[in-house]
């Protein structure tokens, strides 16, 4: 496998949102606007592709019964640094992207993929999947918020077209669902042929 | 690695040792950074508030006032140069209303235009309201911010303008709307006693908040407000 198809295998036929169905929770829940969904999208990014690579690194020192609680050890430590060191040095960055960091501890698709790629491959192999799952990740969540915030606020990207009678159903948590759906049977219908 | 019970005990206490240790280096490492960042983000407040920077200003006097168990701190802004007044910068929570996940705290300034308070402006200092939602407080130009900044603190009804009030709520957040204006209520209060335009007891303070001009019950609403299953209602 190339190294240019293990990145865009992560953003189309092992997409993460619409193809894996990992990490739903922050999915569904960041995903009210399209800064919001791209925001966590880049932070997930950033962990991913360094678990991705701490975990290839160590993965021949890890007996395989306990590698499950290692892998989570490393990452939950991982995101906790990253927290505290964007906080007190880069407080602008962590002003915008800090609510999604402690959501990033639980989120699946780190774990999974430290799991189902990295600790199978080498380090540079590993960073490039987590630079493709992230960048899928990061698209998906913006498509899903640029959906919802248009149809619920009347907004792209807080650039507002229309003021008022939006369905403000899309901005909750059933809007949410709804337009995961269908953007996952449309990703799907697209992707396969 | 084939698992024996001596390697995974062995590898599982290095890791959880290791990651312990450097968890624990970086917090010792950035906890002052993260306090001085925070503080000097409150203090930034104070002054643009005001309309002003810490360069040109400095602050003359931080009074706190505790109610209950809130605290609302008035901070005298005044010039560097010659120690005039500029404004007052009010740091108050909502204390009778609720946002919709949790208090909100904004810091309020209030500058003399010959003999009216204005509101100059308000900025969001904690919320934990519903991205998109209640959380569009912190929008610059959002219709809260807009239904107070440059009007006269004194005419202002600290309500939703479904309630009667002067407060434009968020699309589909009245629960973060009633908050906000009840906190900038709070500010307003802490104003008033830190000029010296009320009783300073805490008596009178709770009194007048009870009778404040807006004719809005500012005593009934201590129990939470029906906020499940009523999502339209935010």
């Amino acid at each position: 496998m190339s190294k240019l198809q293990i990145i865009t295998k992560g953003i189309i036929k092992n997409n993460p949102t619409f193809v894996l169905v990992l990490g739903m929770c922050p999915t569904l829940g960041v995903t009210s606007s399209a800064i919001n969904g791209m925001g966590m999208g880049v932070a997930t990014m950033a962990v991913l592709i360094m678990s991705n690579i701490v975990i290839s690194l160590i993965k021949n020192l890890i007996p395989d019964k306990v590698r499950i609680p290692a892998f989570i050890v490393v990452i939950a430590s991982f995101v906790t640094i990253i927290e505290m060191l964007m906080q007190a040095y880069v407080p602008s960055l962590y002003a915008s992207l800090g609510v999604f960091i402690p959501l990033i501890v639980v989120n699946c698709i780190i774990l999974g993929r430290a799991e189902a790629f990295a600790s199978k491959n080498g380090v540079v192999d590993s960073a490039l999947d987590g630079i493709g799952i992230g960048l899928g990740f990061t698209l998906s969540l913006t498509a899903i918020g640029m959906v919802r915030e248009a149809l619920g606020s009347g907004s792209i990207f807080g650039l507002s077209f229309a003021d008022s009678g939006m369905p403000l159903l899309f901005i909750l948590a059933p809007g949410g669902f709804l337009v995961l759906g269908y953007l996952m049977v449309l990703f799907n219908k697209v992707a396969k042929r | 690695m084939k698992s024996s019970l001596k390697n995974m005990v062995v590898v599982l206490f290095a890791i959880t040792a290791i990651a312990a240790l450097l968890v624990a280096l970086v917090n010792d490492m950035t906890k002052d950074a993260i306090a001085a960042s925070q503080l000097a983000a409150k203090n930034a407040a104070k002054f643009s508030v005001v309309g002003t920077t810490p360069e040109e200003a400095t602050i003359a006097r931080d009074t706190t006032r505790t109610i209950g168990d809130f605290d609302i701190t008035v901070s005298i802004v005044v010039r560097a140069e010659d120690n005039s007044l500029i404004g007052y910068a009010v740091e108050a929570p909502s204390i009778t209303k609720n946002g919709y996940a949790d208090r909100i705290t904004l810091m309020v300034g209030f500058v003399k235009e010959g003999n009216d308070v204005i509101v100059s402006s308000v900025e969001v200092l904690s919320q934990k309201e519903t991205p998109g939602l209640g959380a569009n407080m912190m929008n610059e130009g959002n219709s809260l911010e807009r239904s107070v900044v440059g009007k006269v603190a004194a005419e202002l009804i600290f309500a939703v303008t479904k309630e009667g009030g002067s407060f434009d709520a968020l699309t589909g957040s009245t629960i973060s709307s009633r908050a906000y204006a009840n906190a900038v209520e709070t500010a307003y209060a802490g104003y008033l006693w830190a000029t010296g335009a009320l009783d300073t007891s805490e008596e009178a303070i709770e009194e007048a908040m009870e009778d404040a001009p807006t004719g809005a019950s500012m005593t009934n609403d201590w129990e939470p407000e029906a906020q499940e299953g009523d999502m339209s209602n935010e």
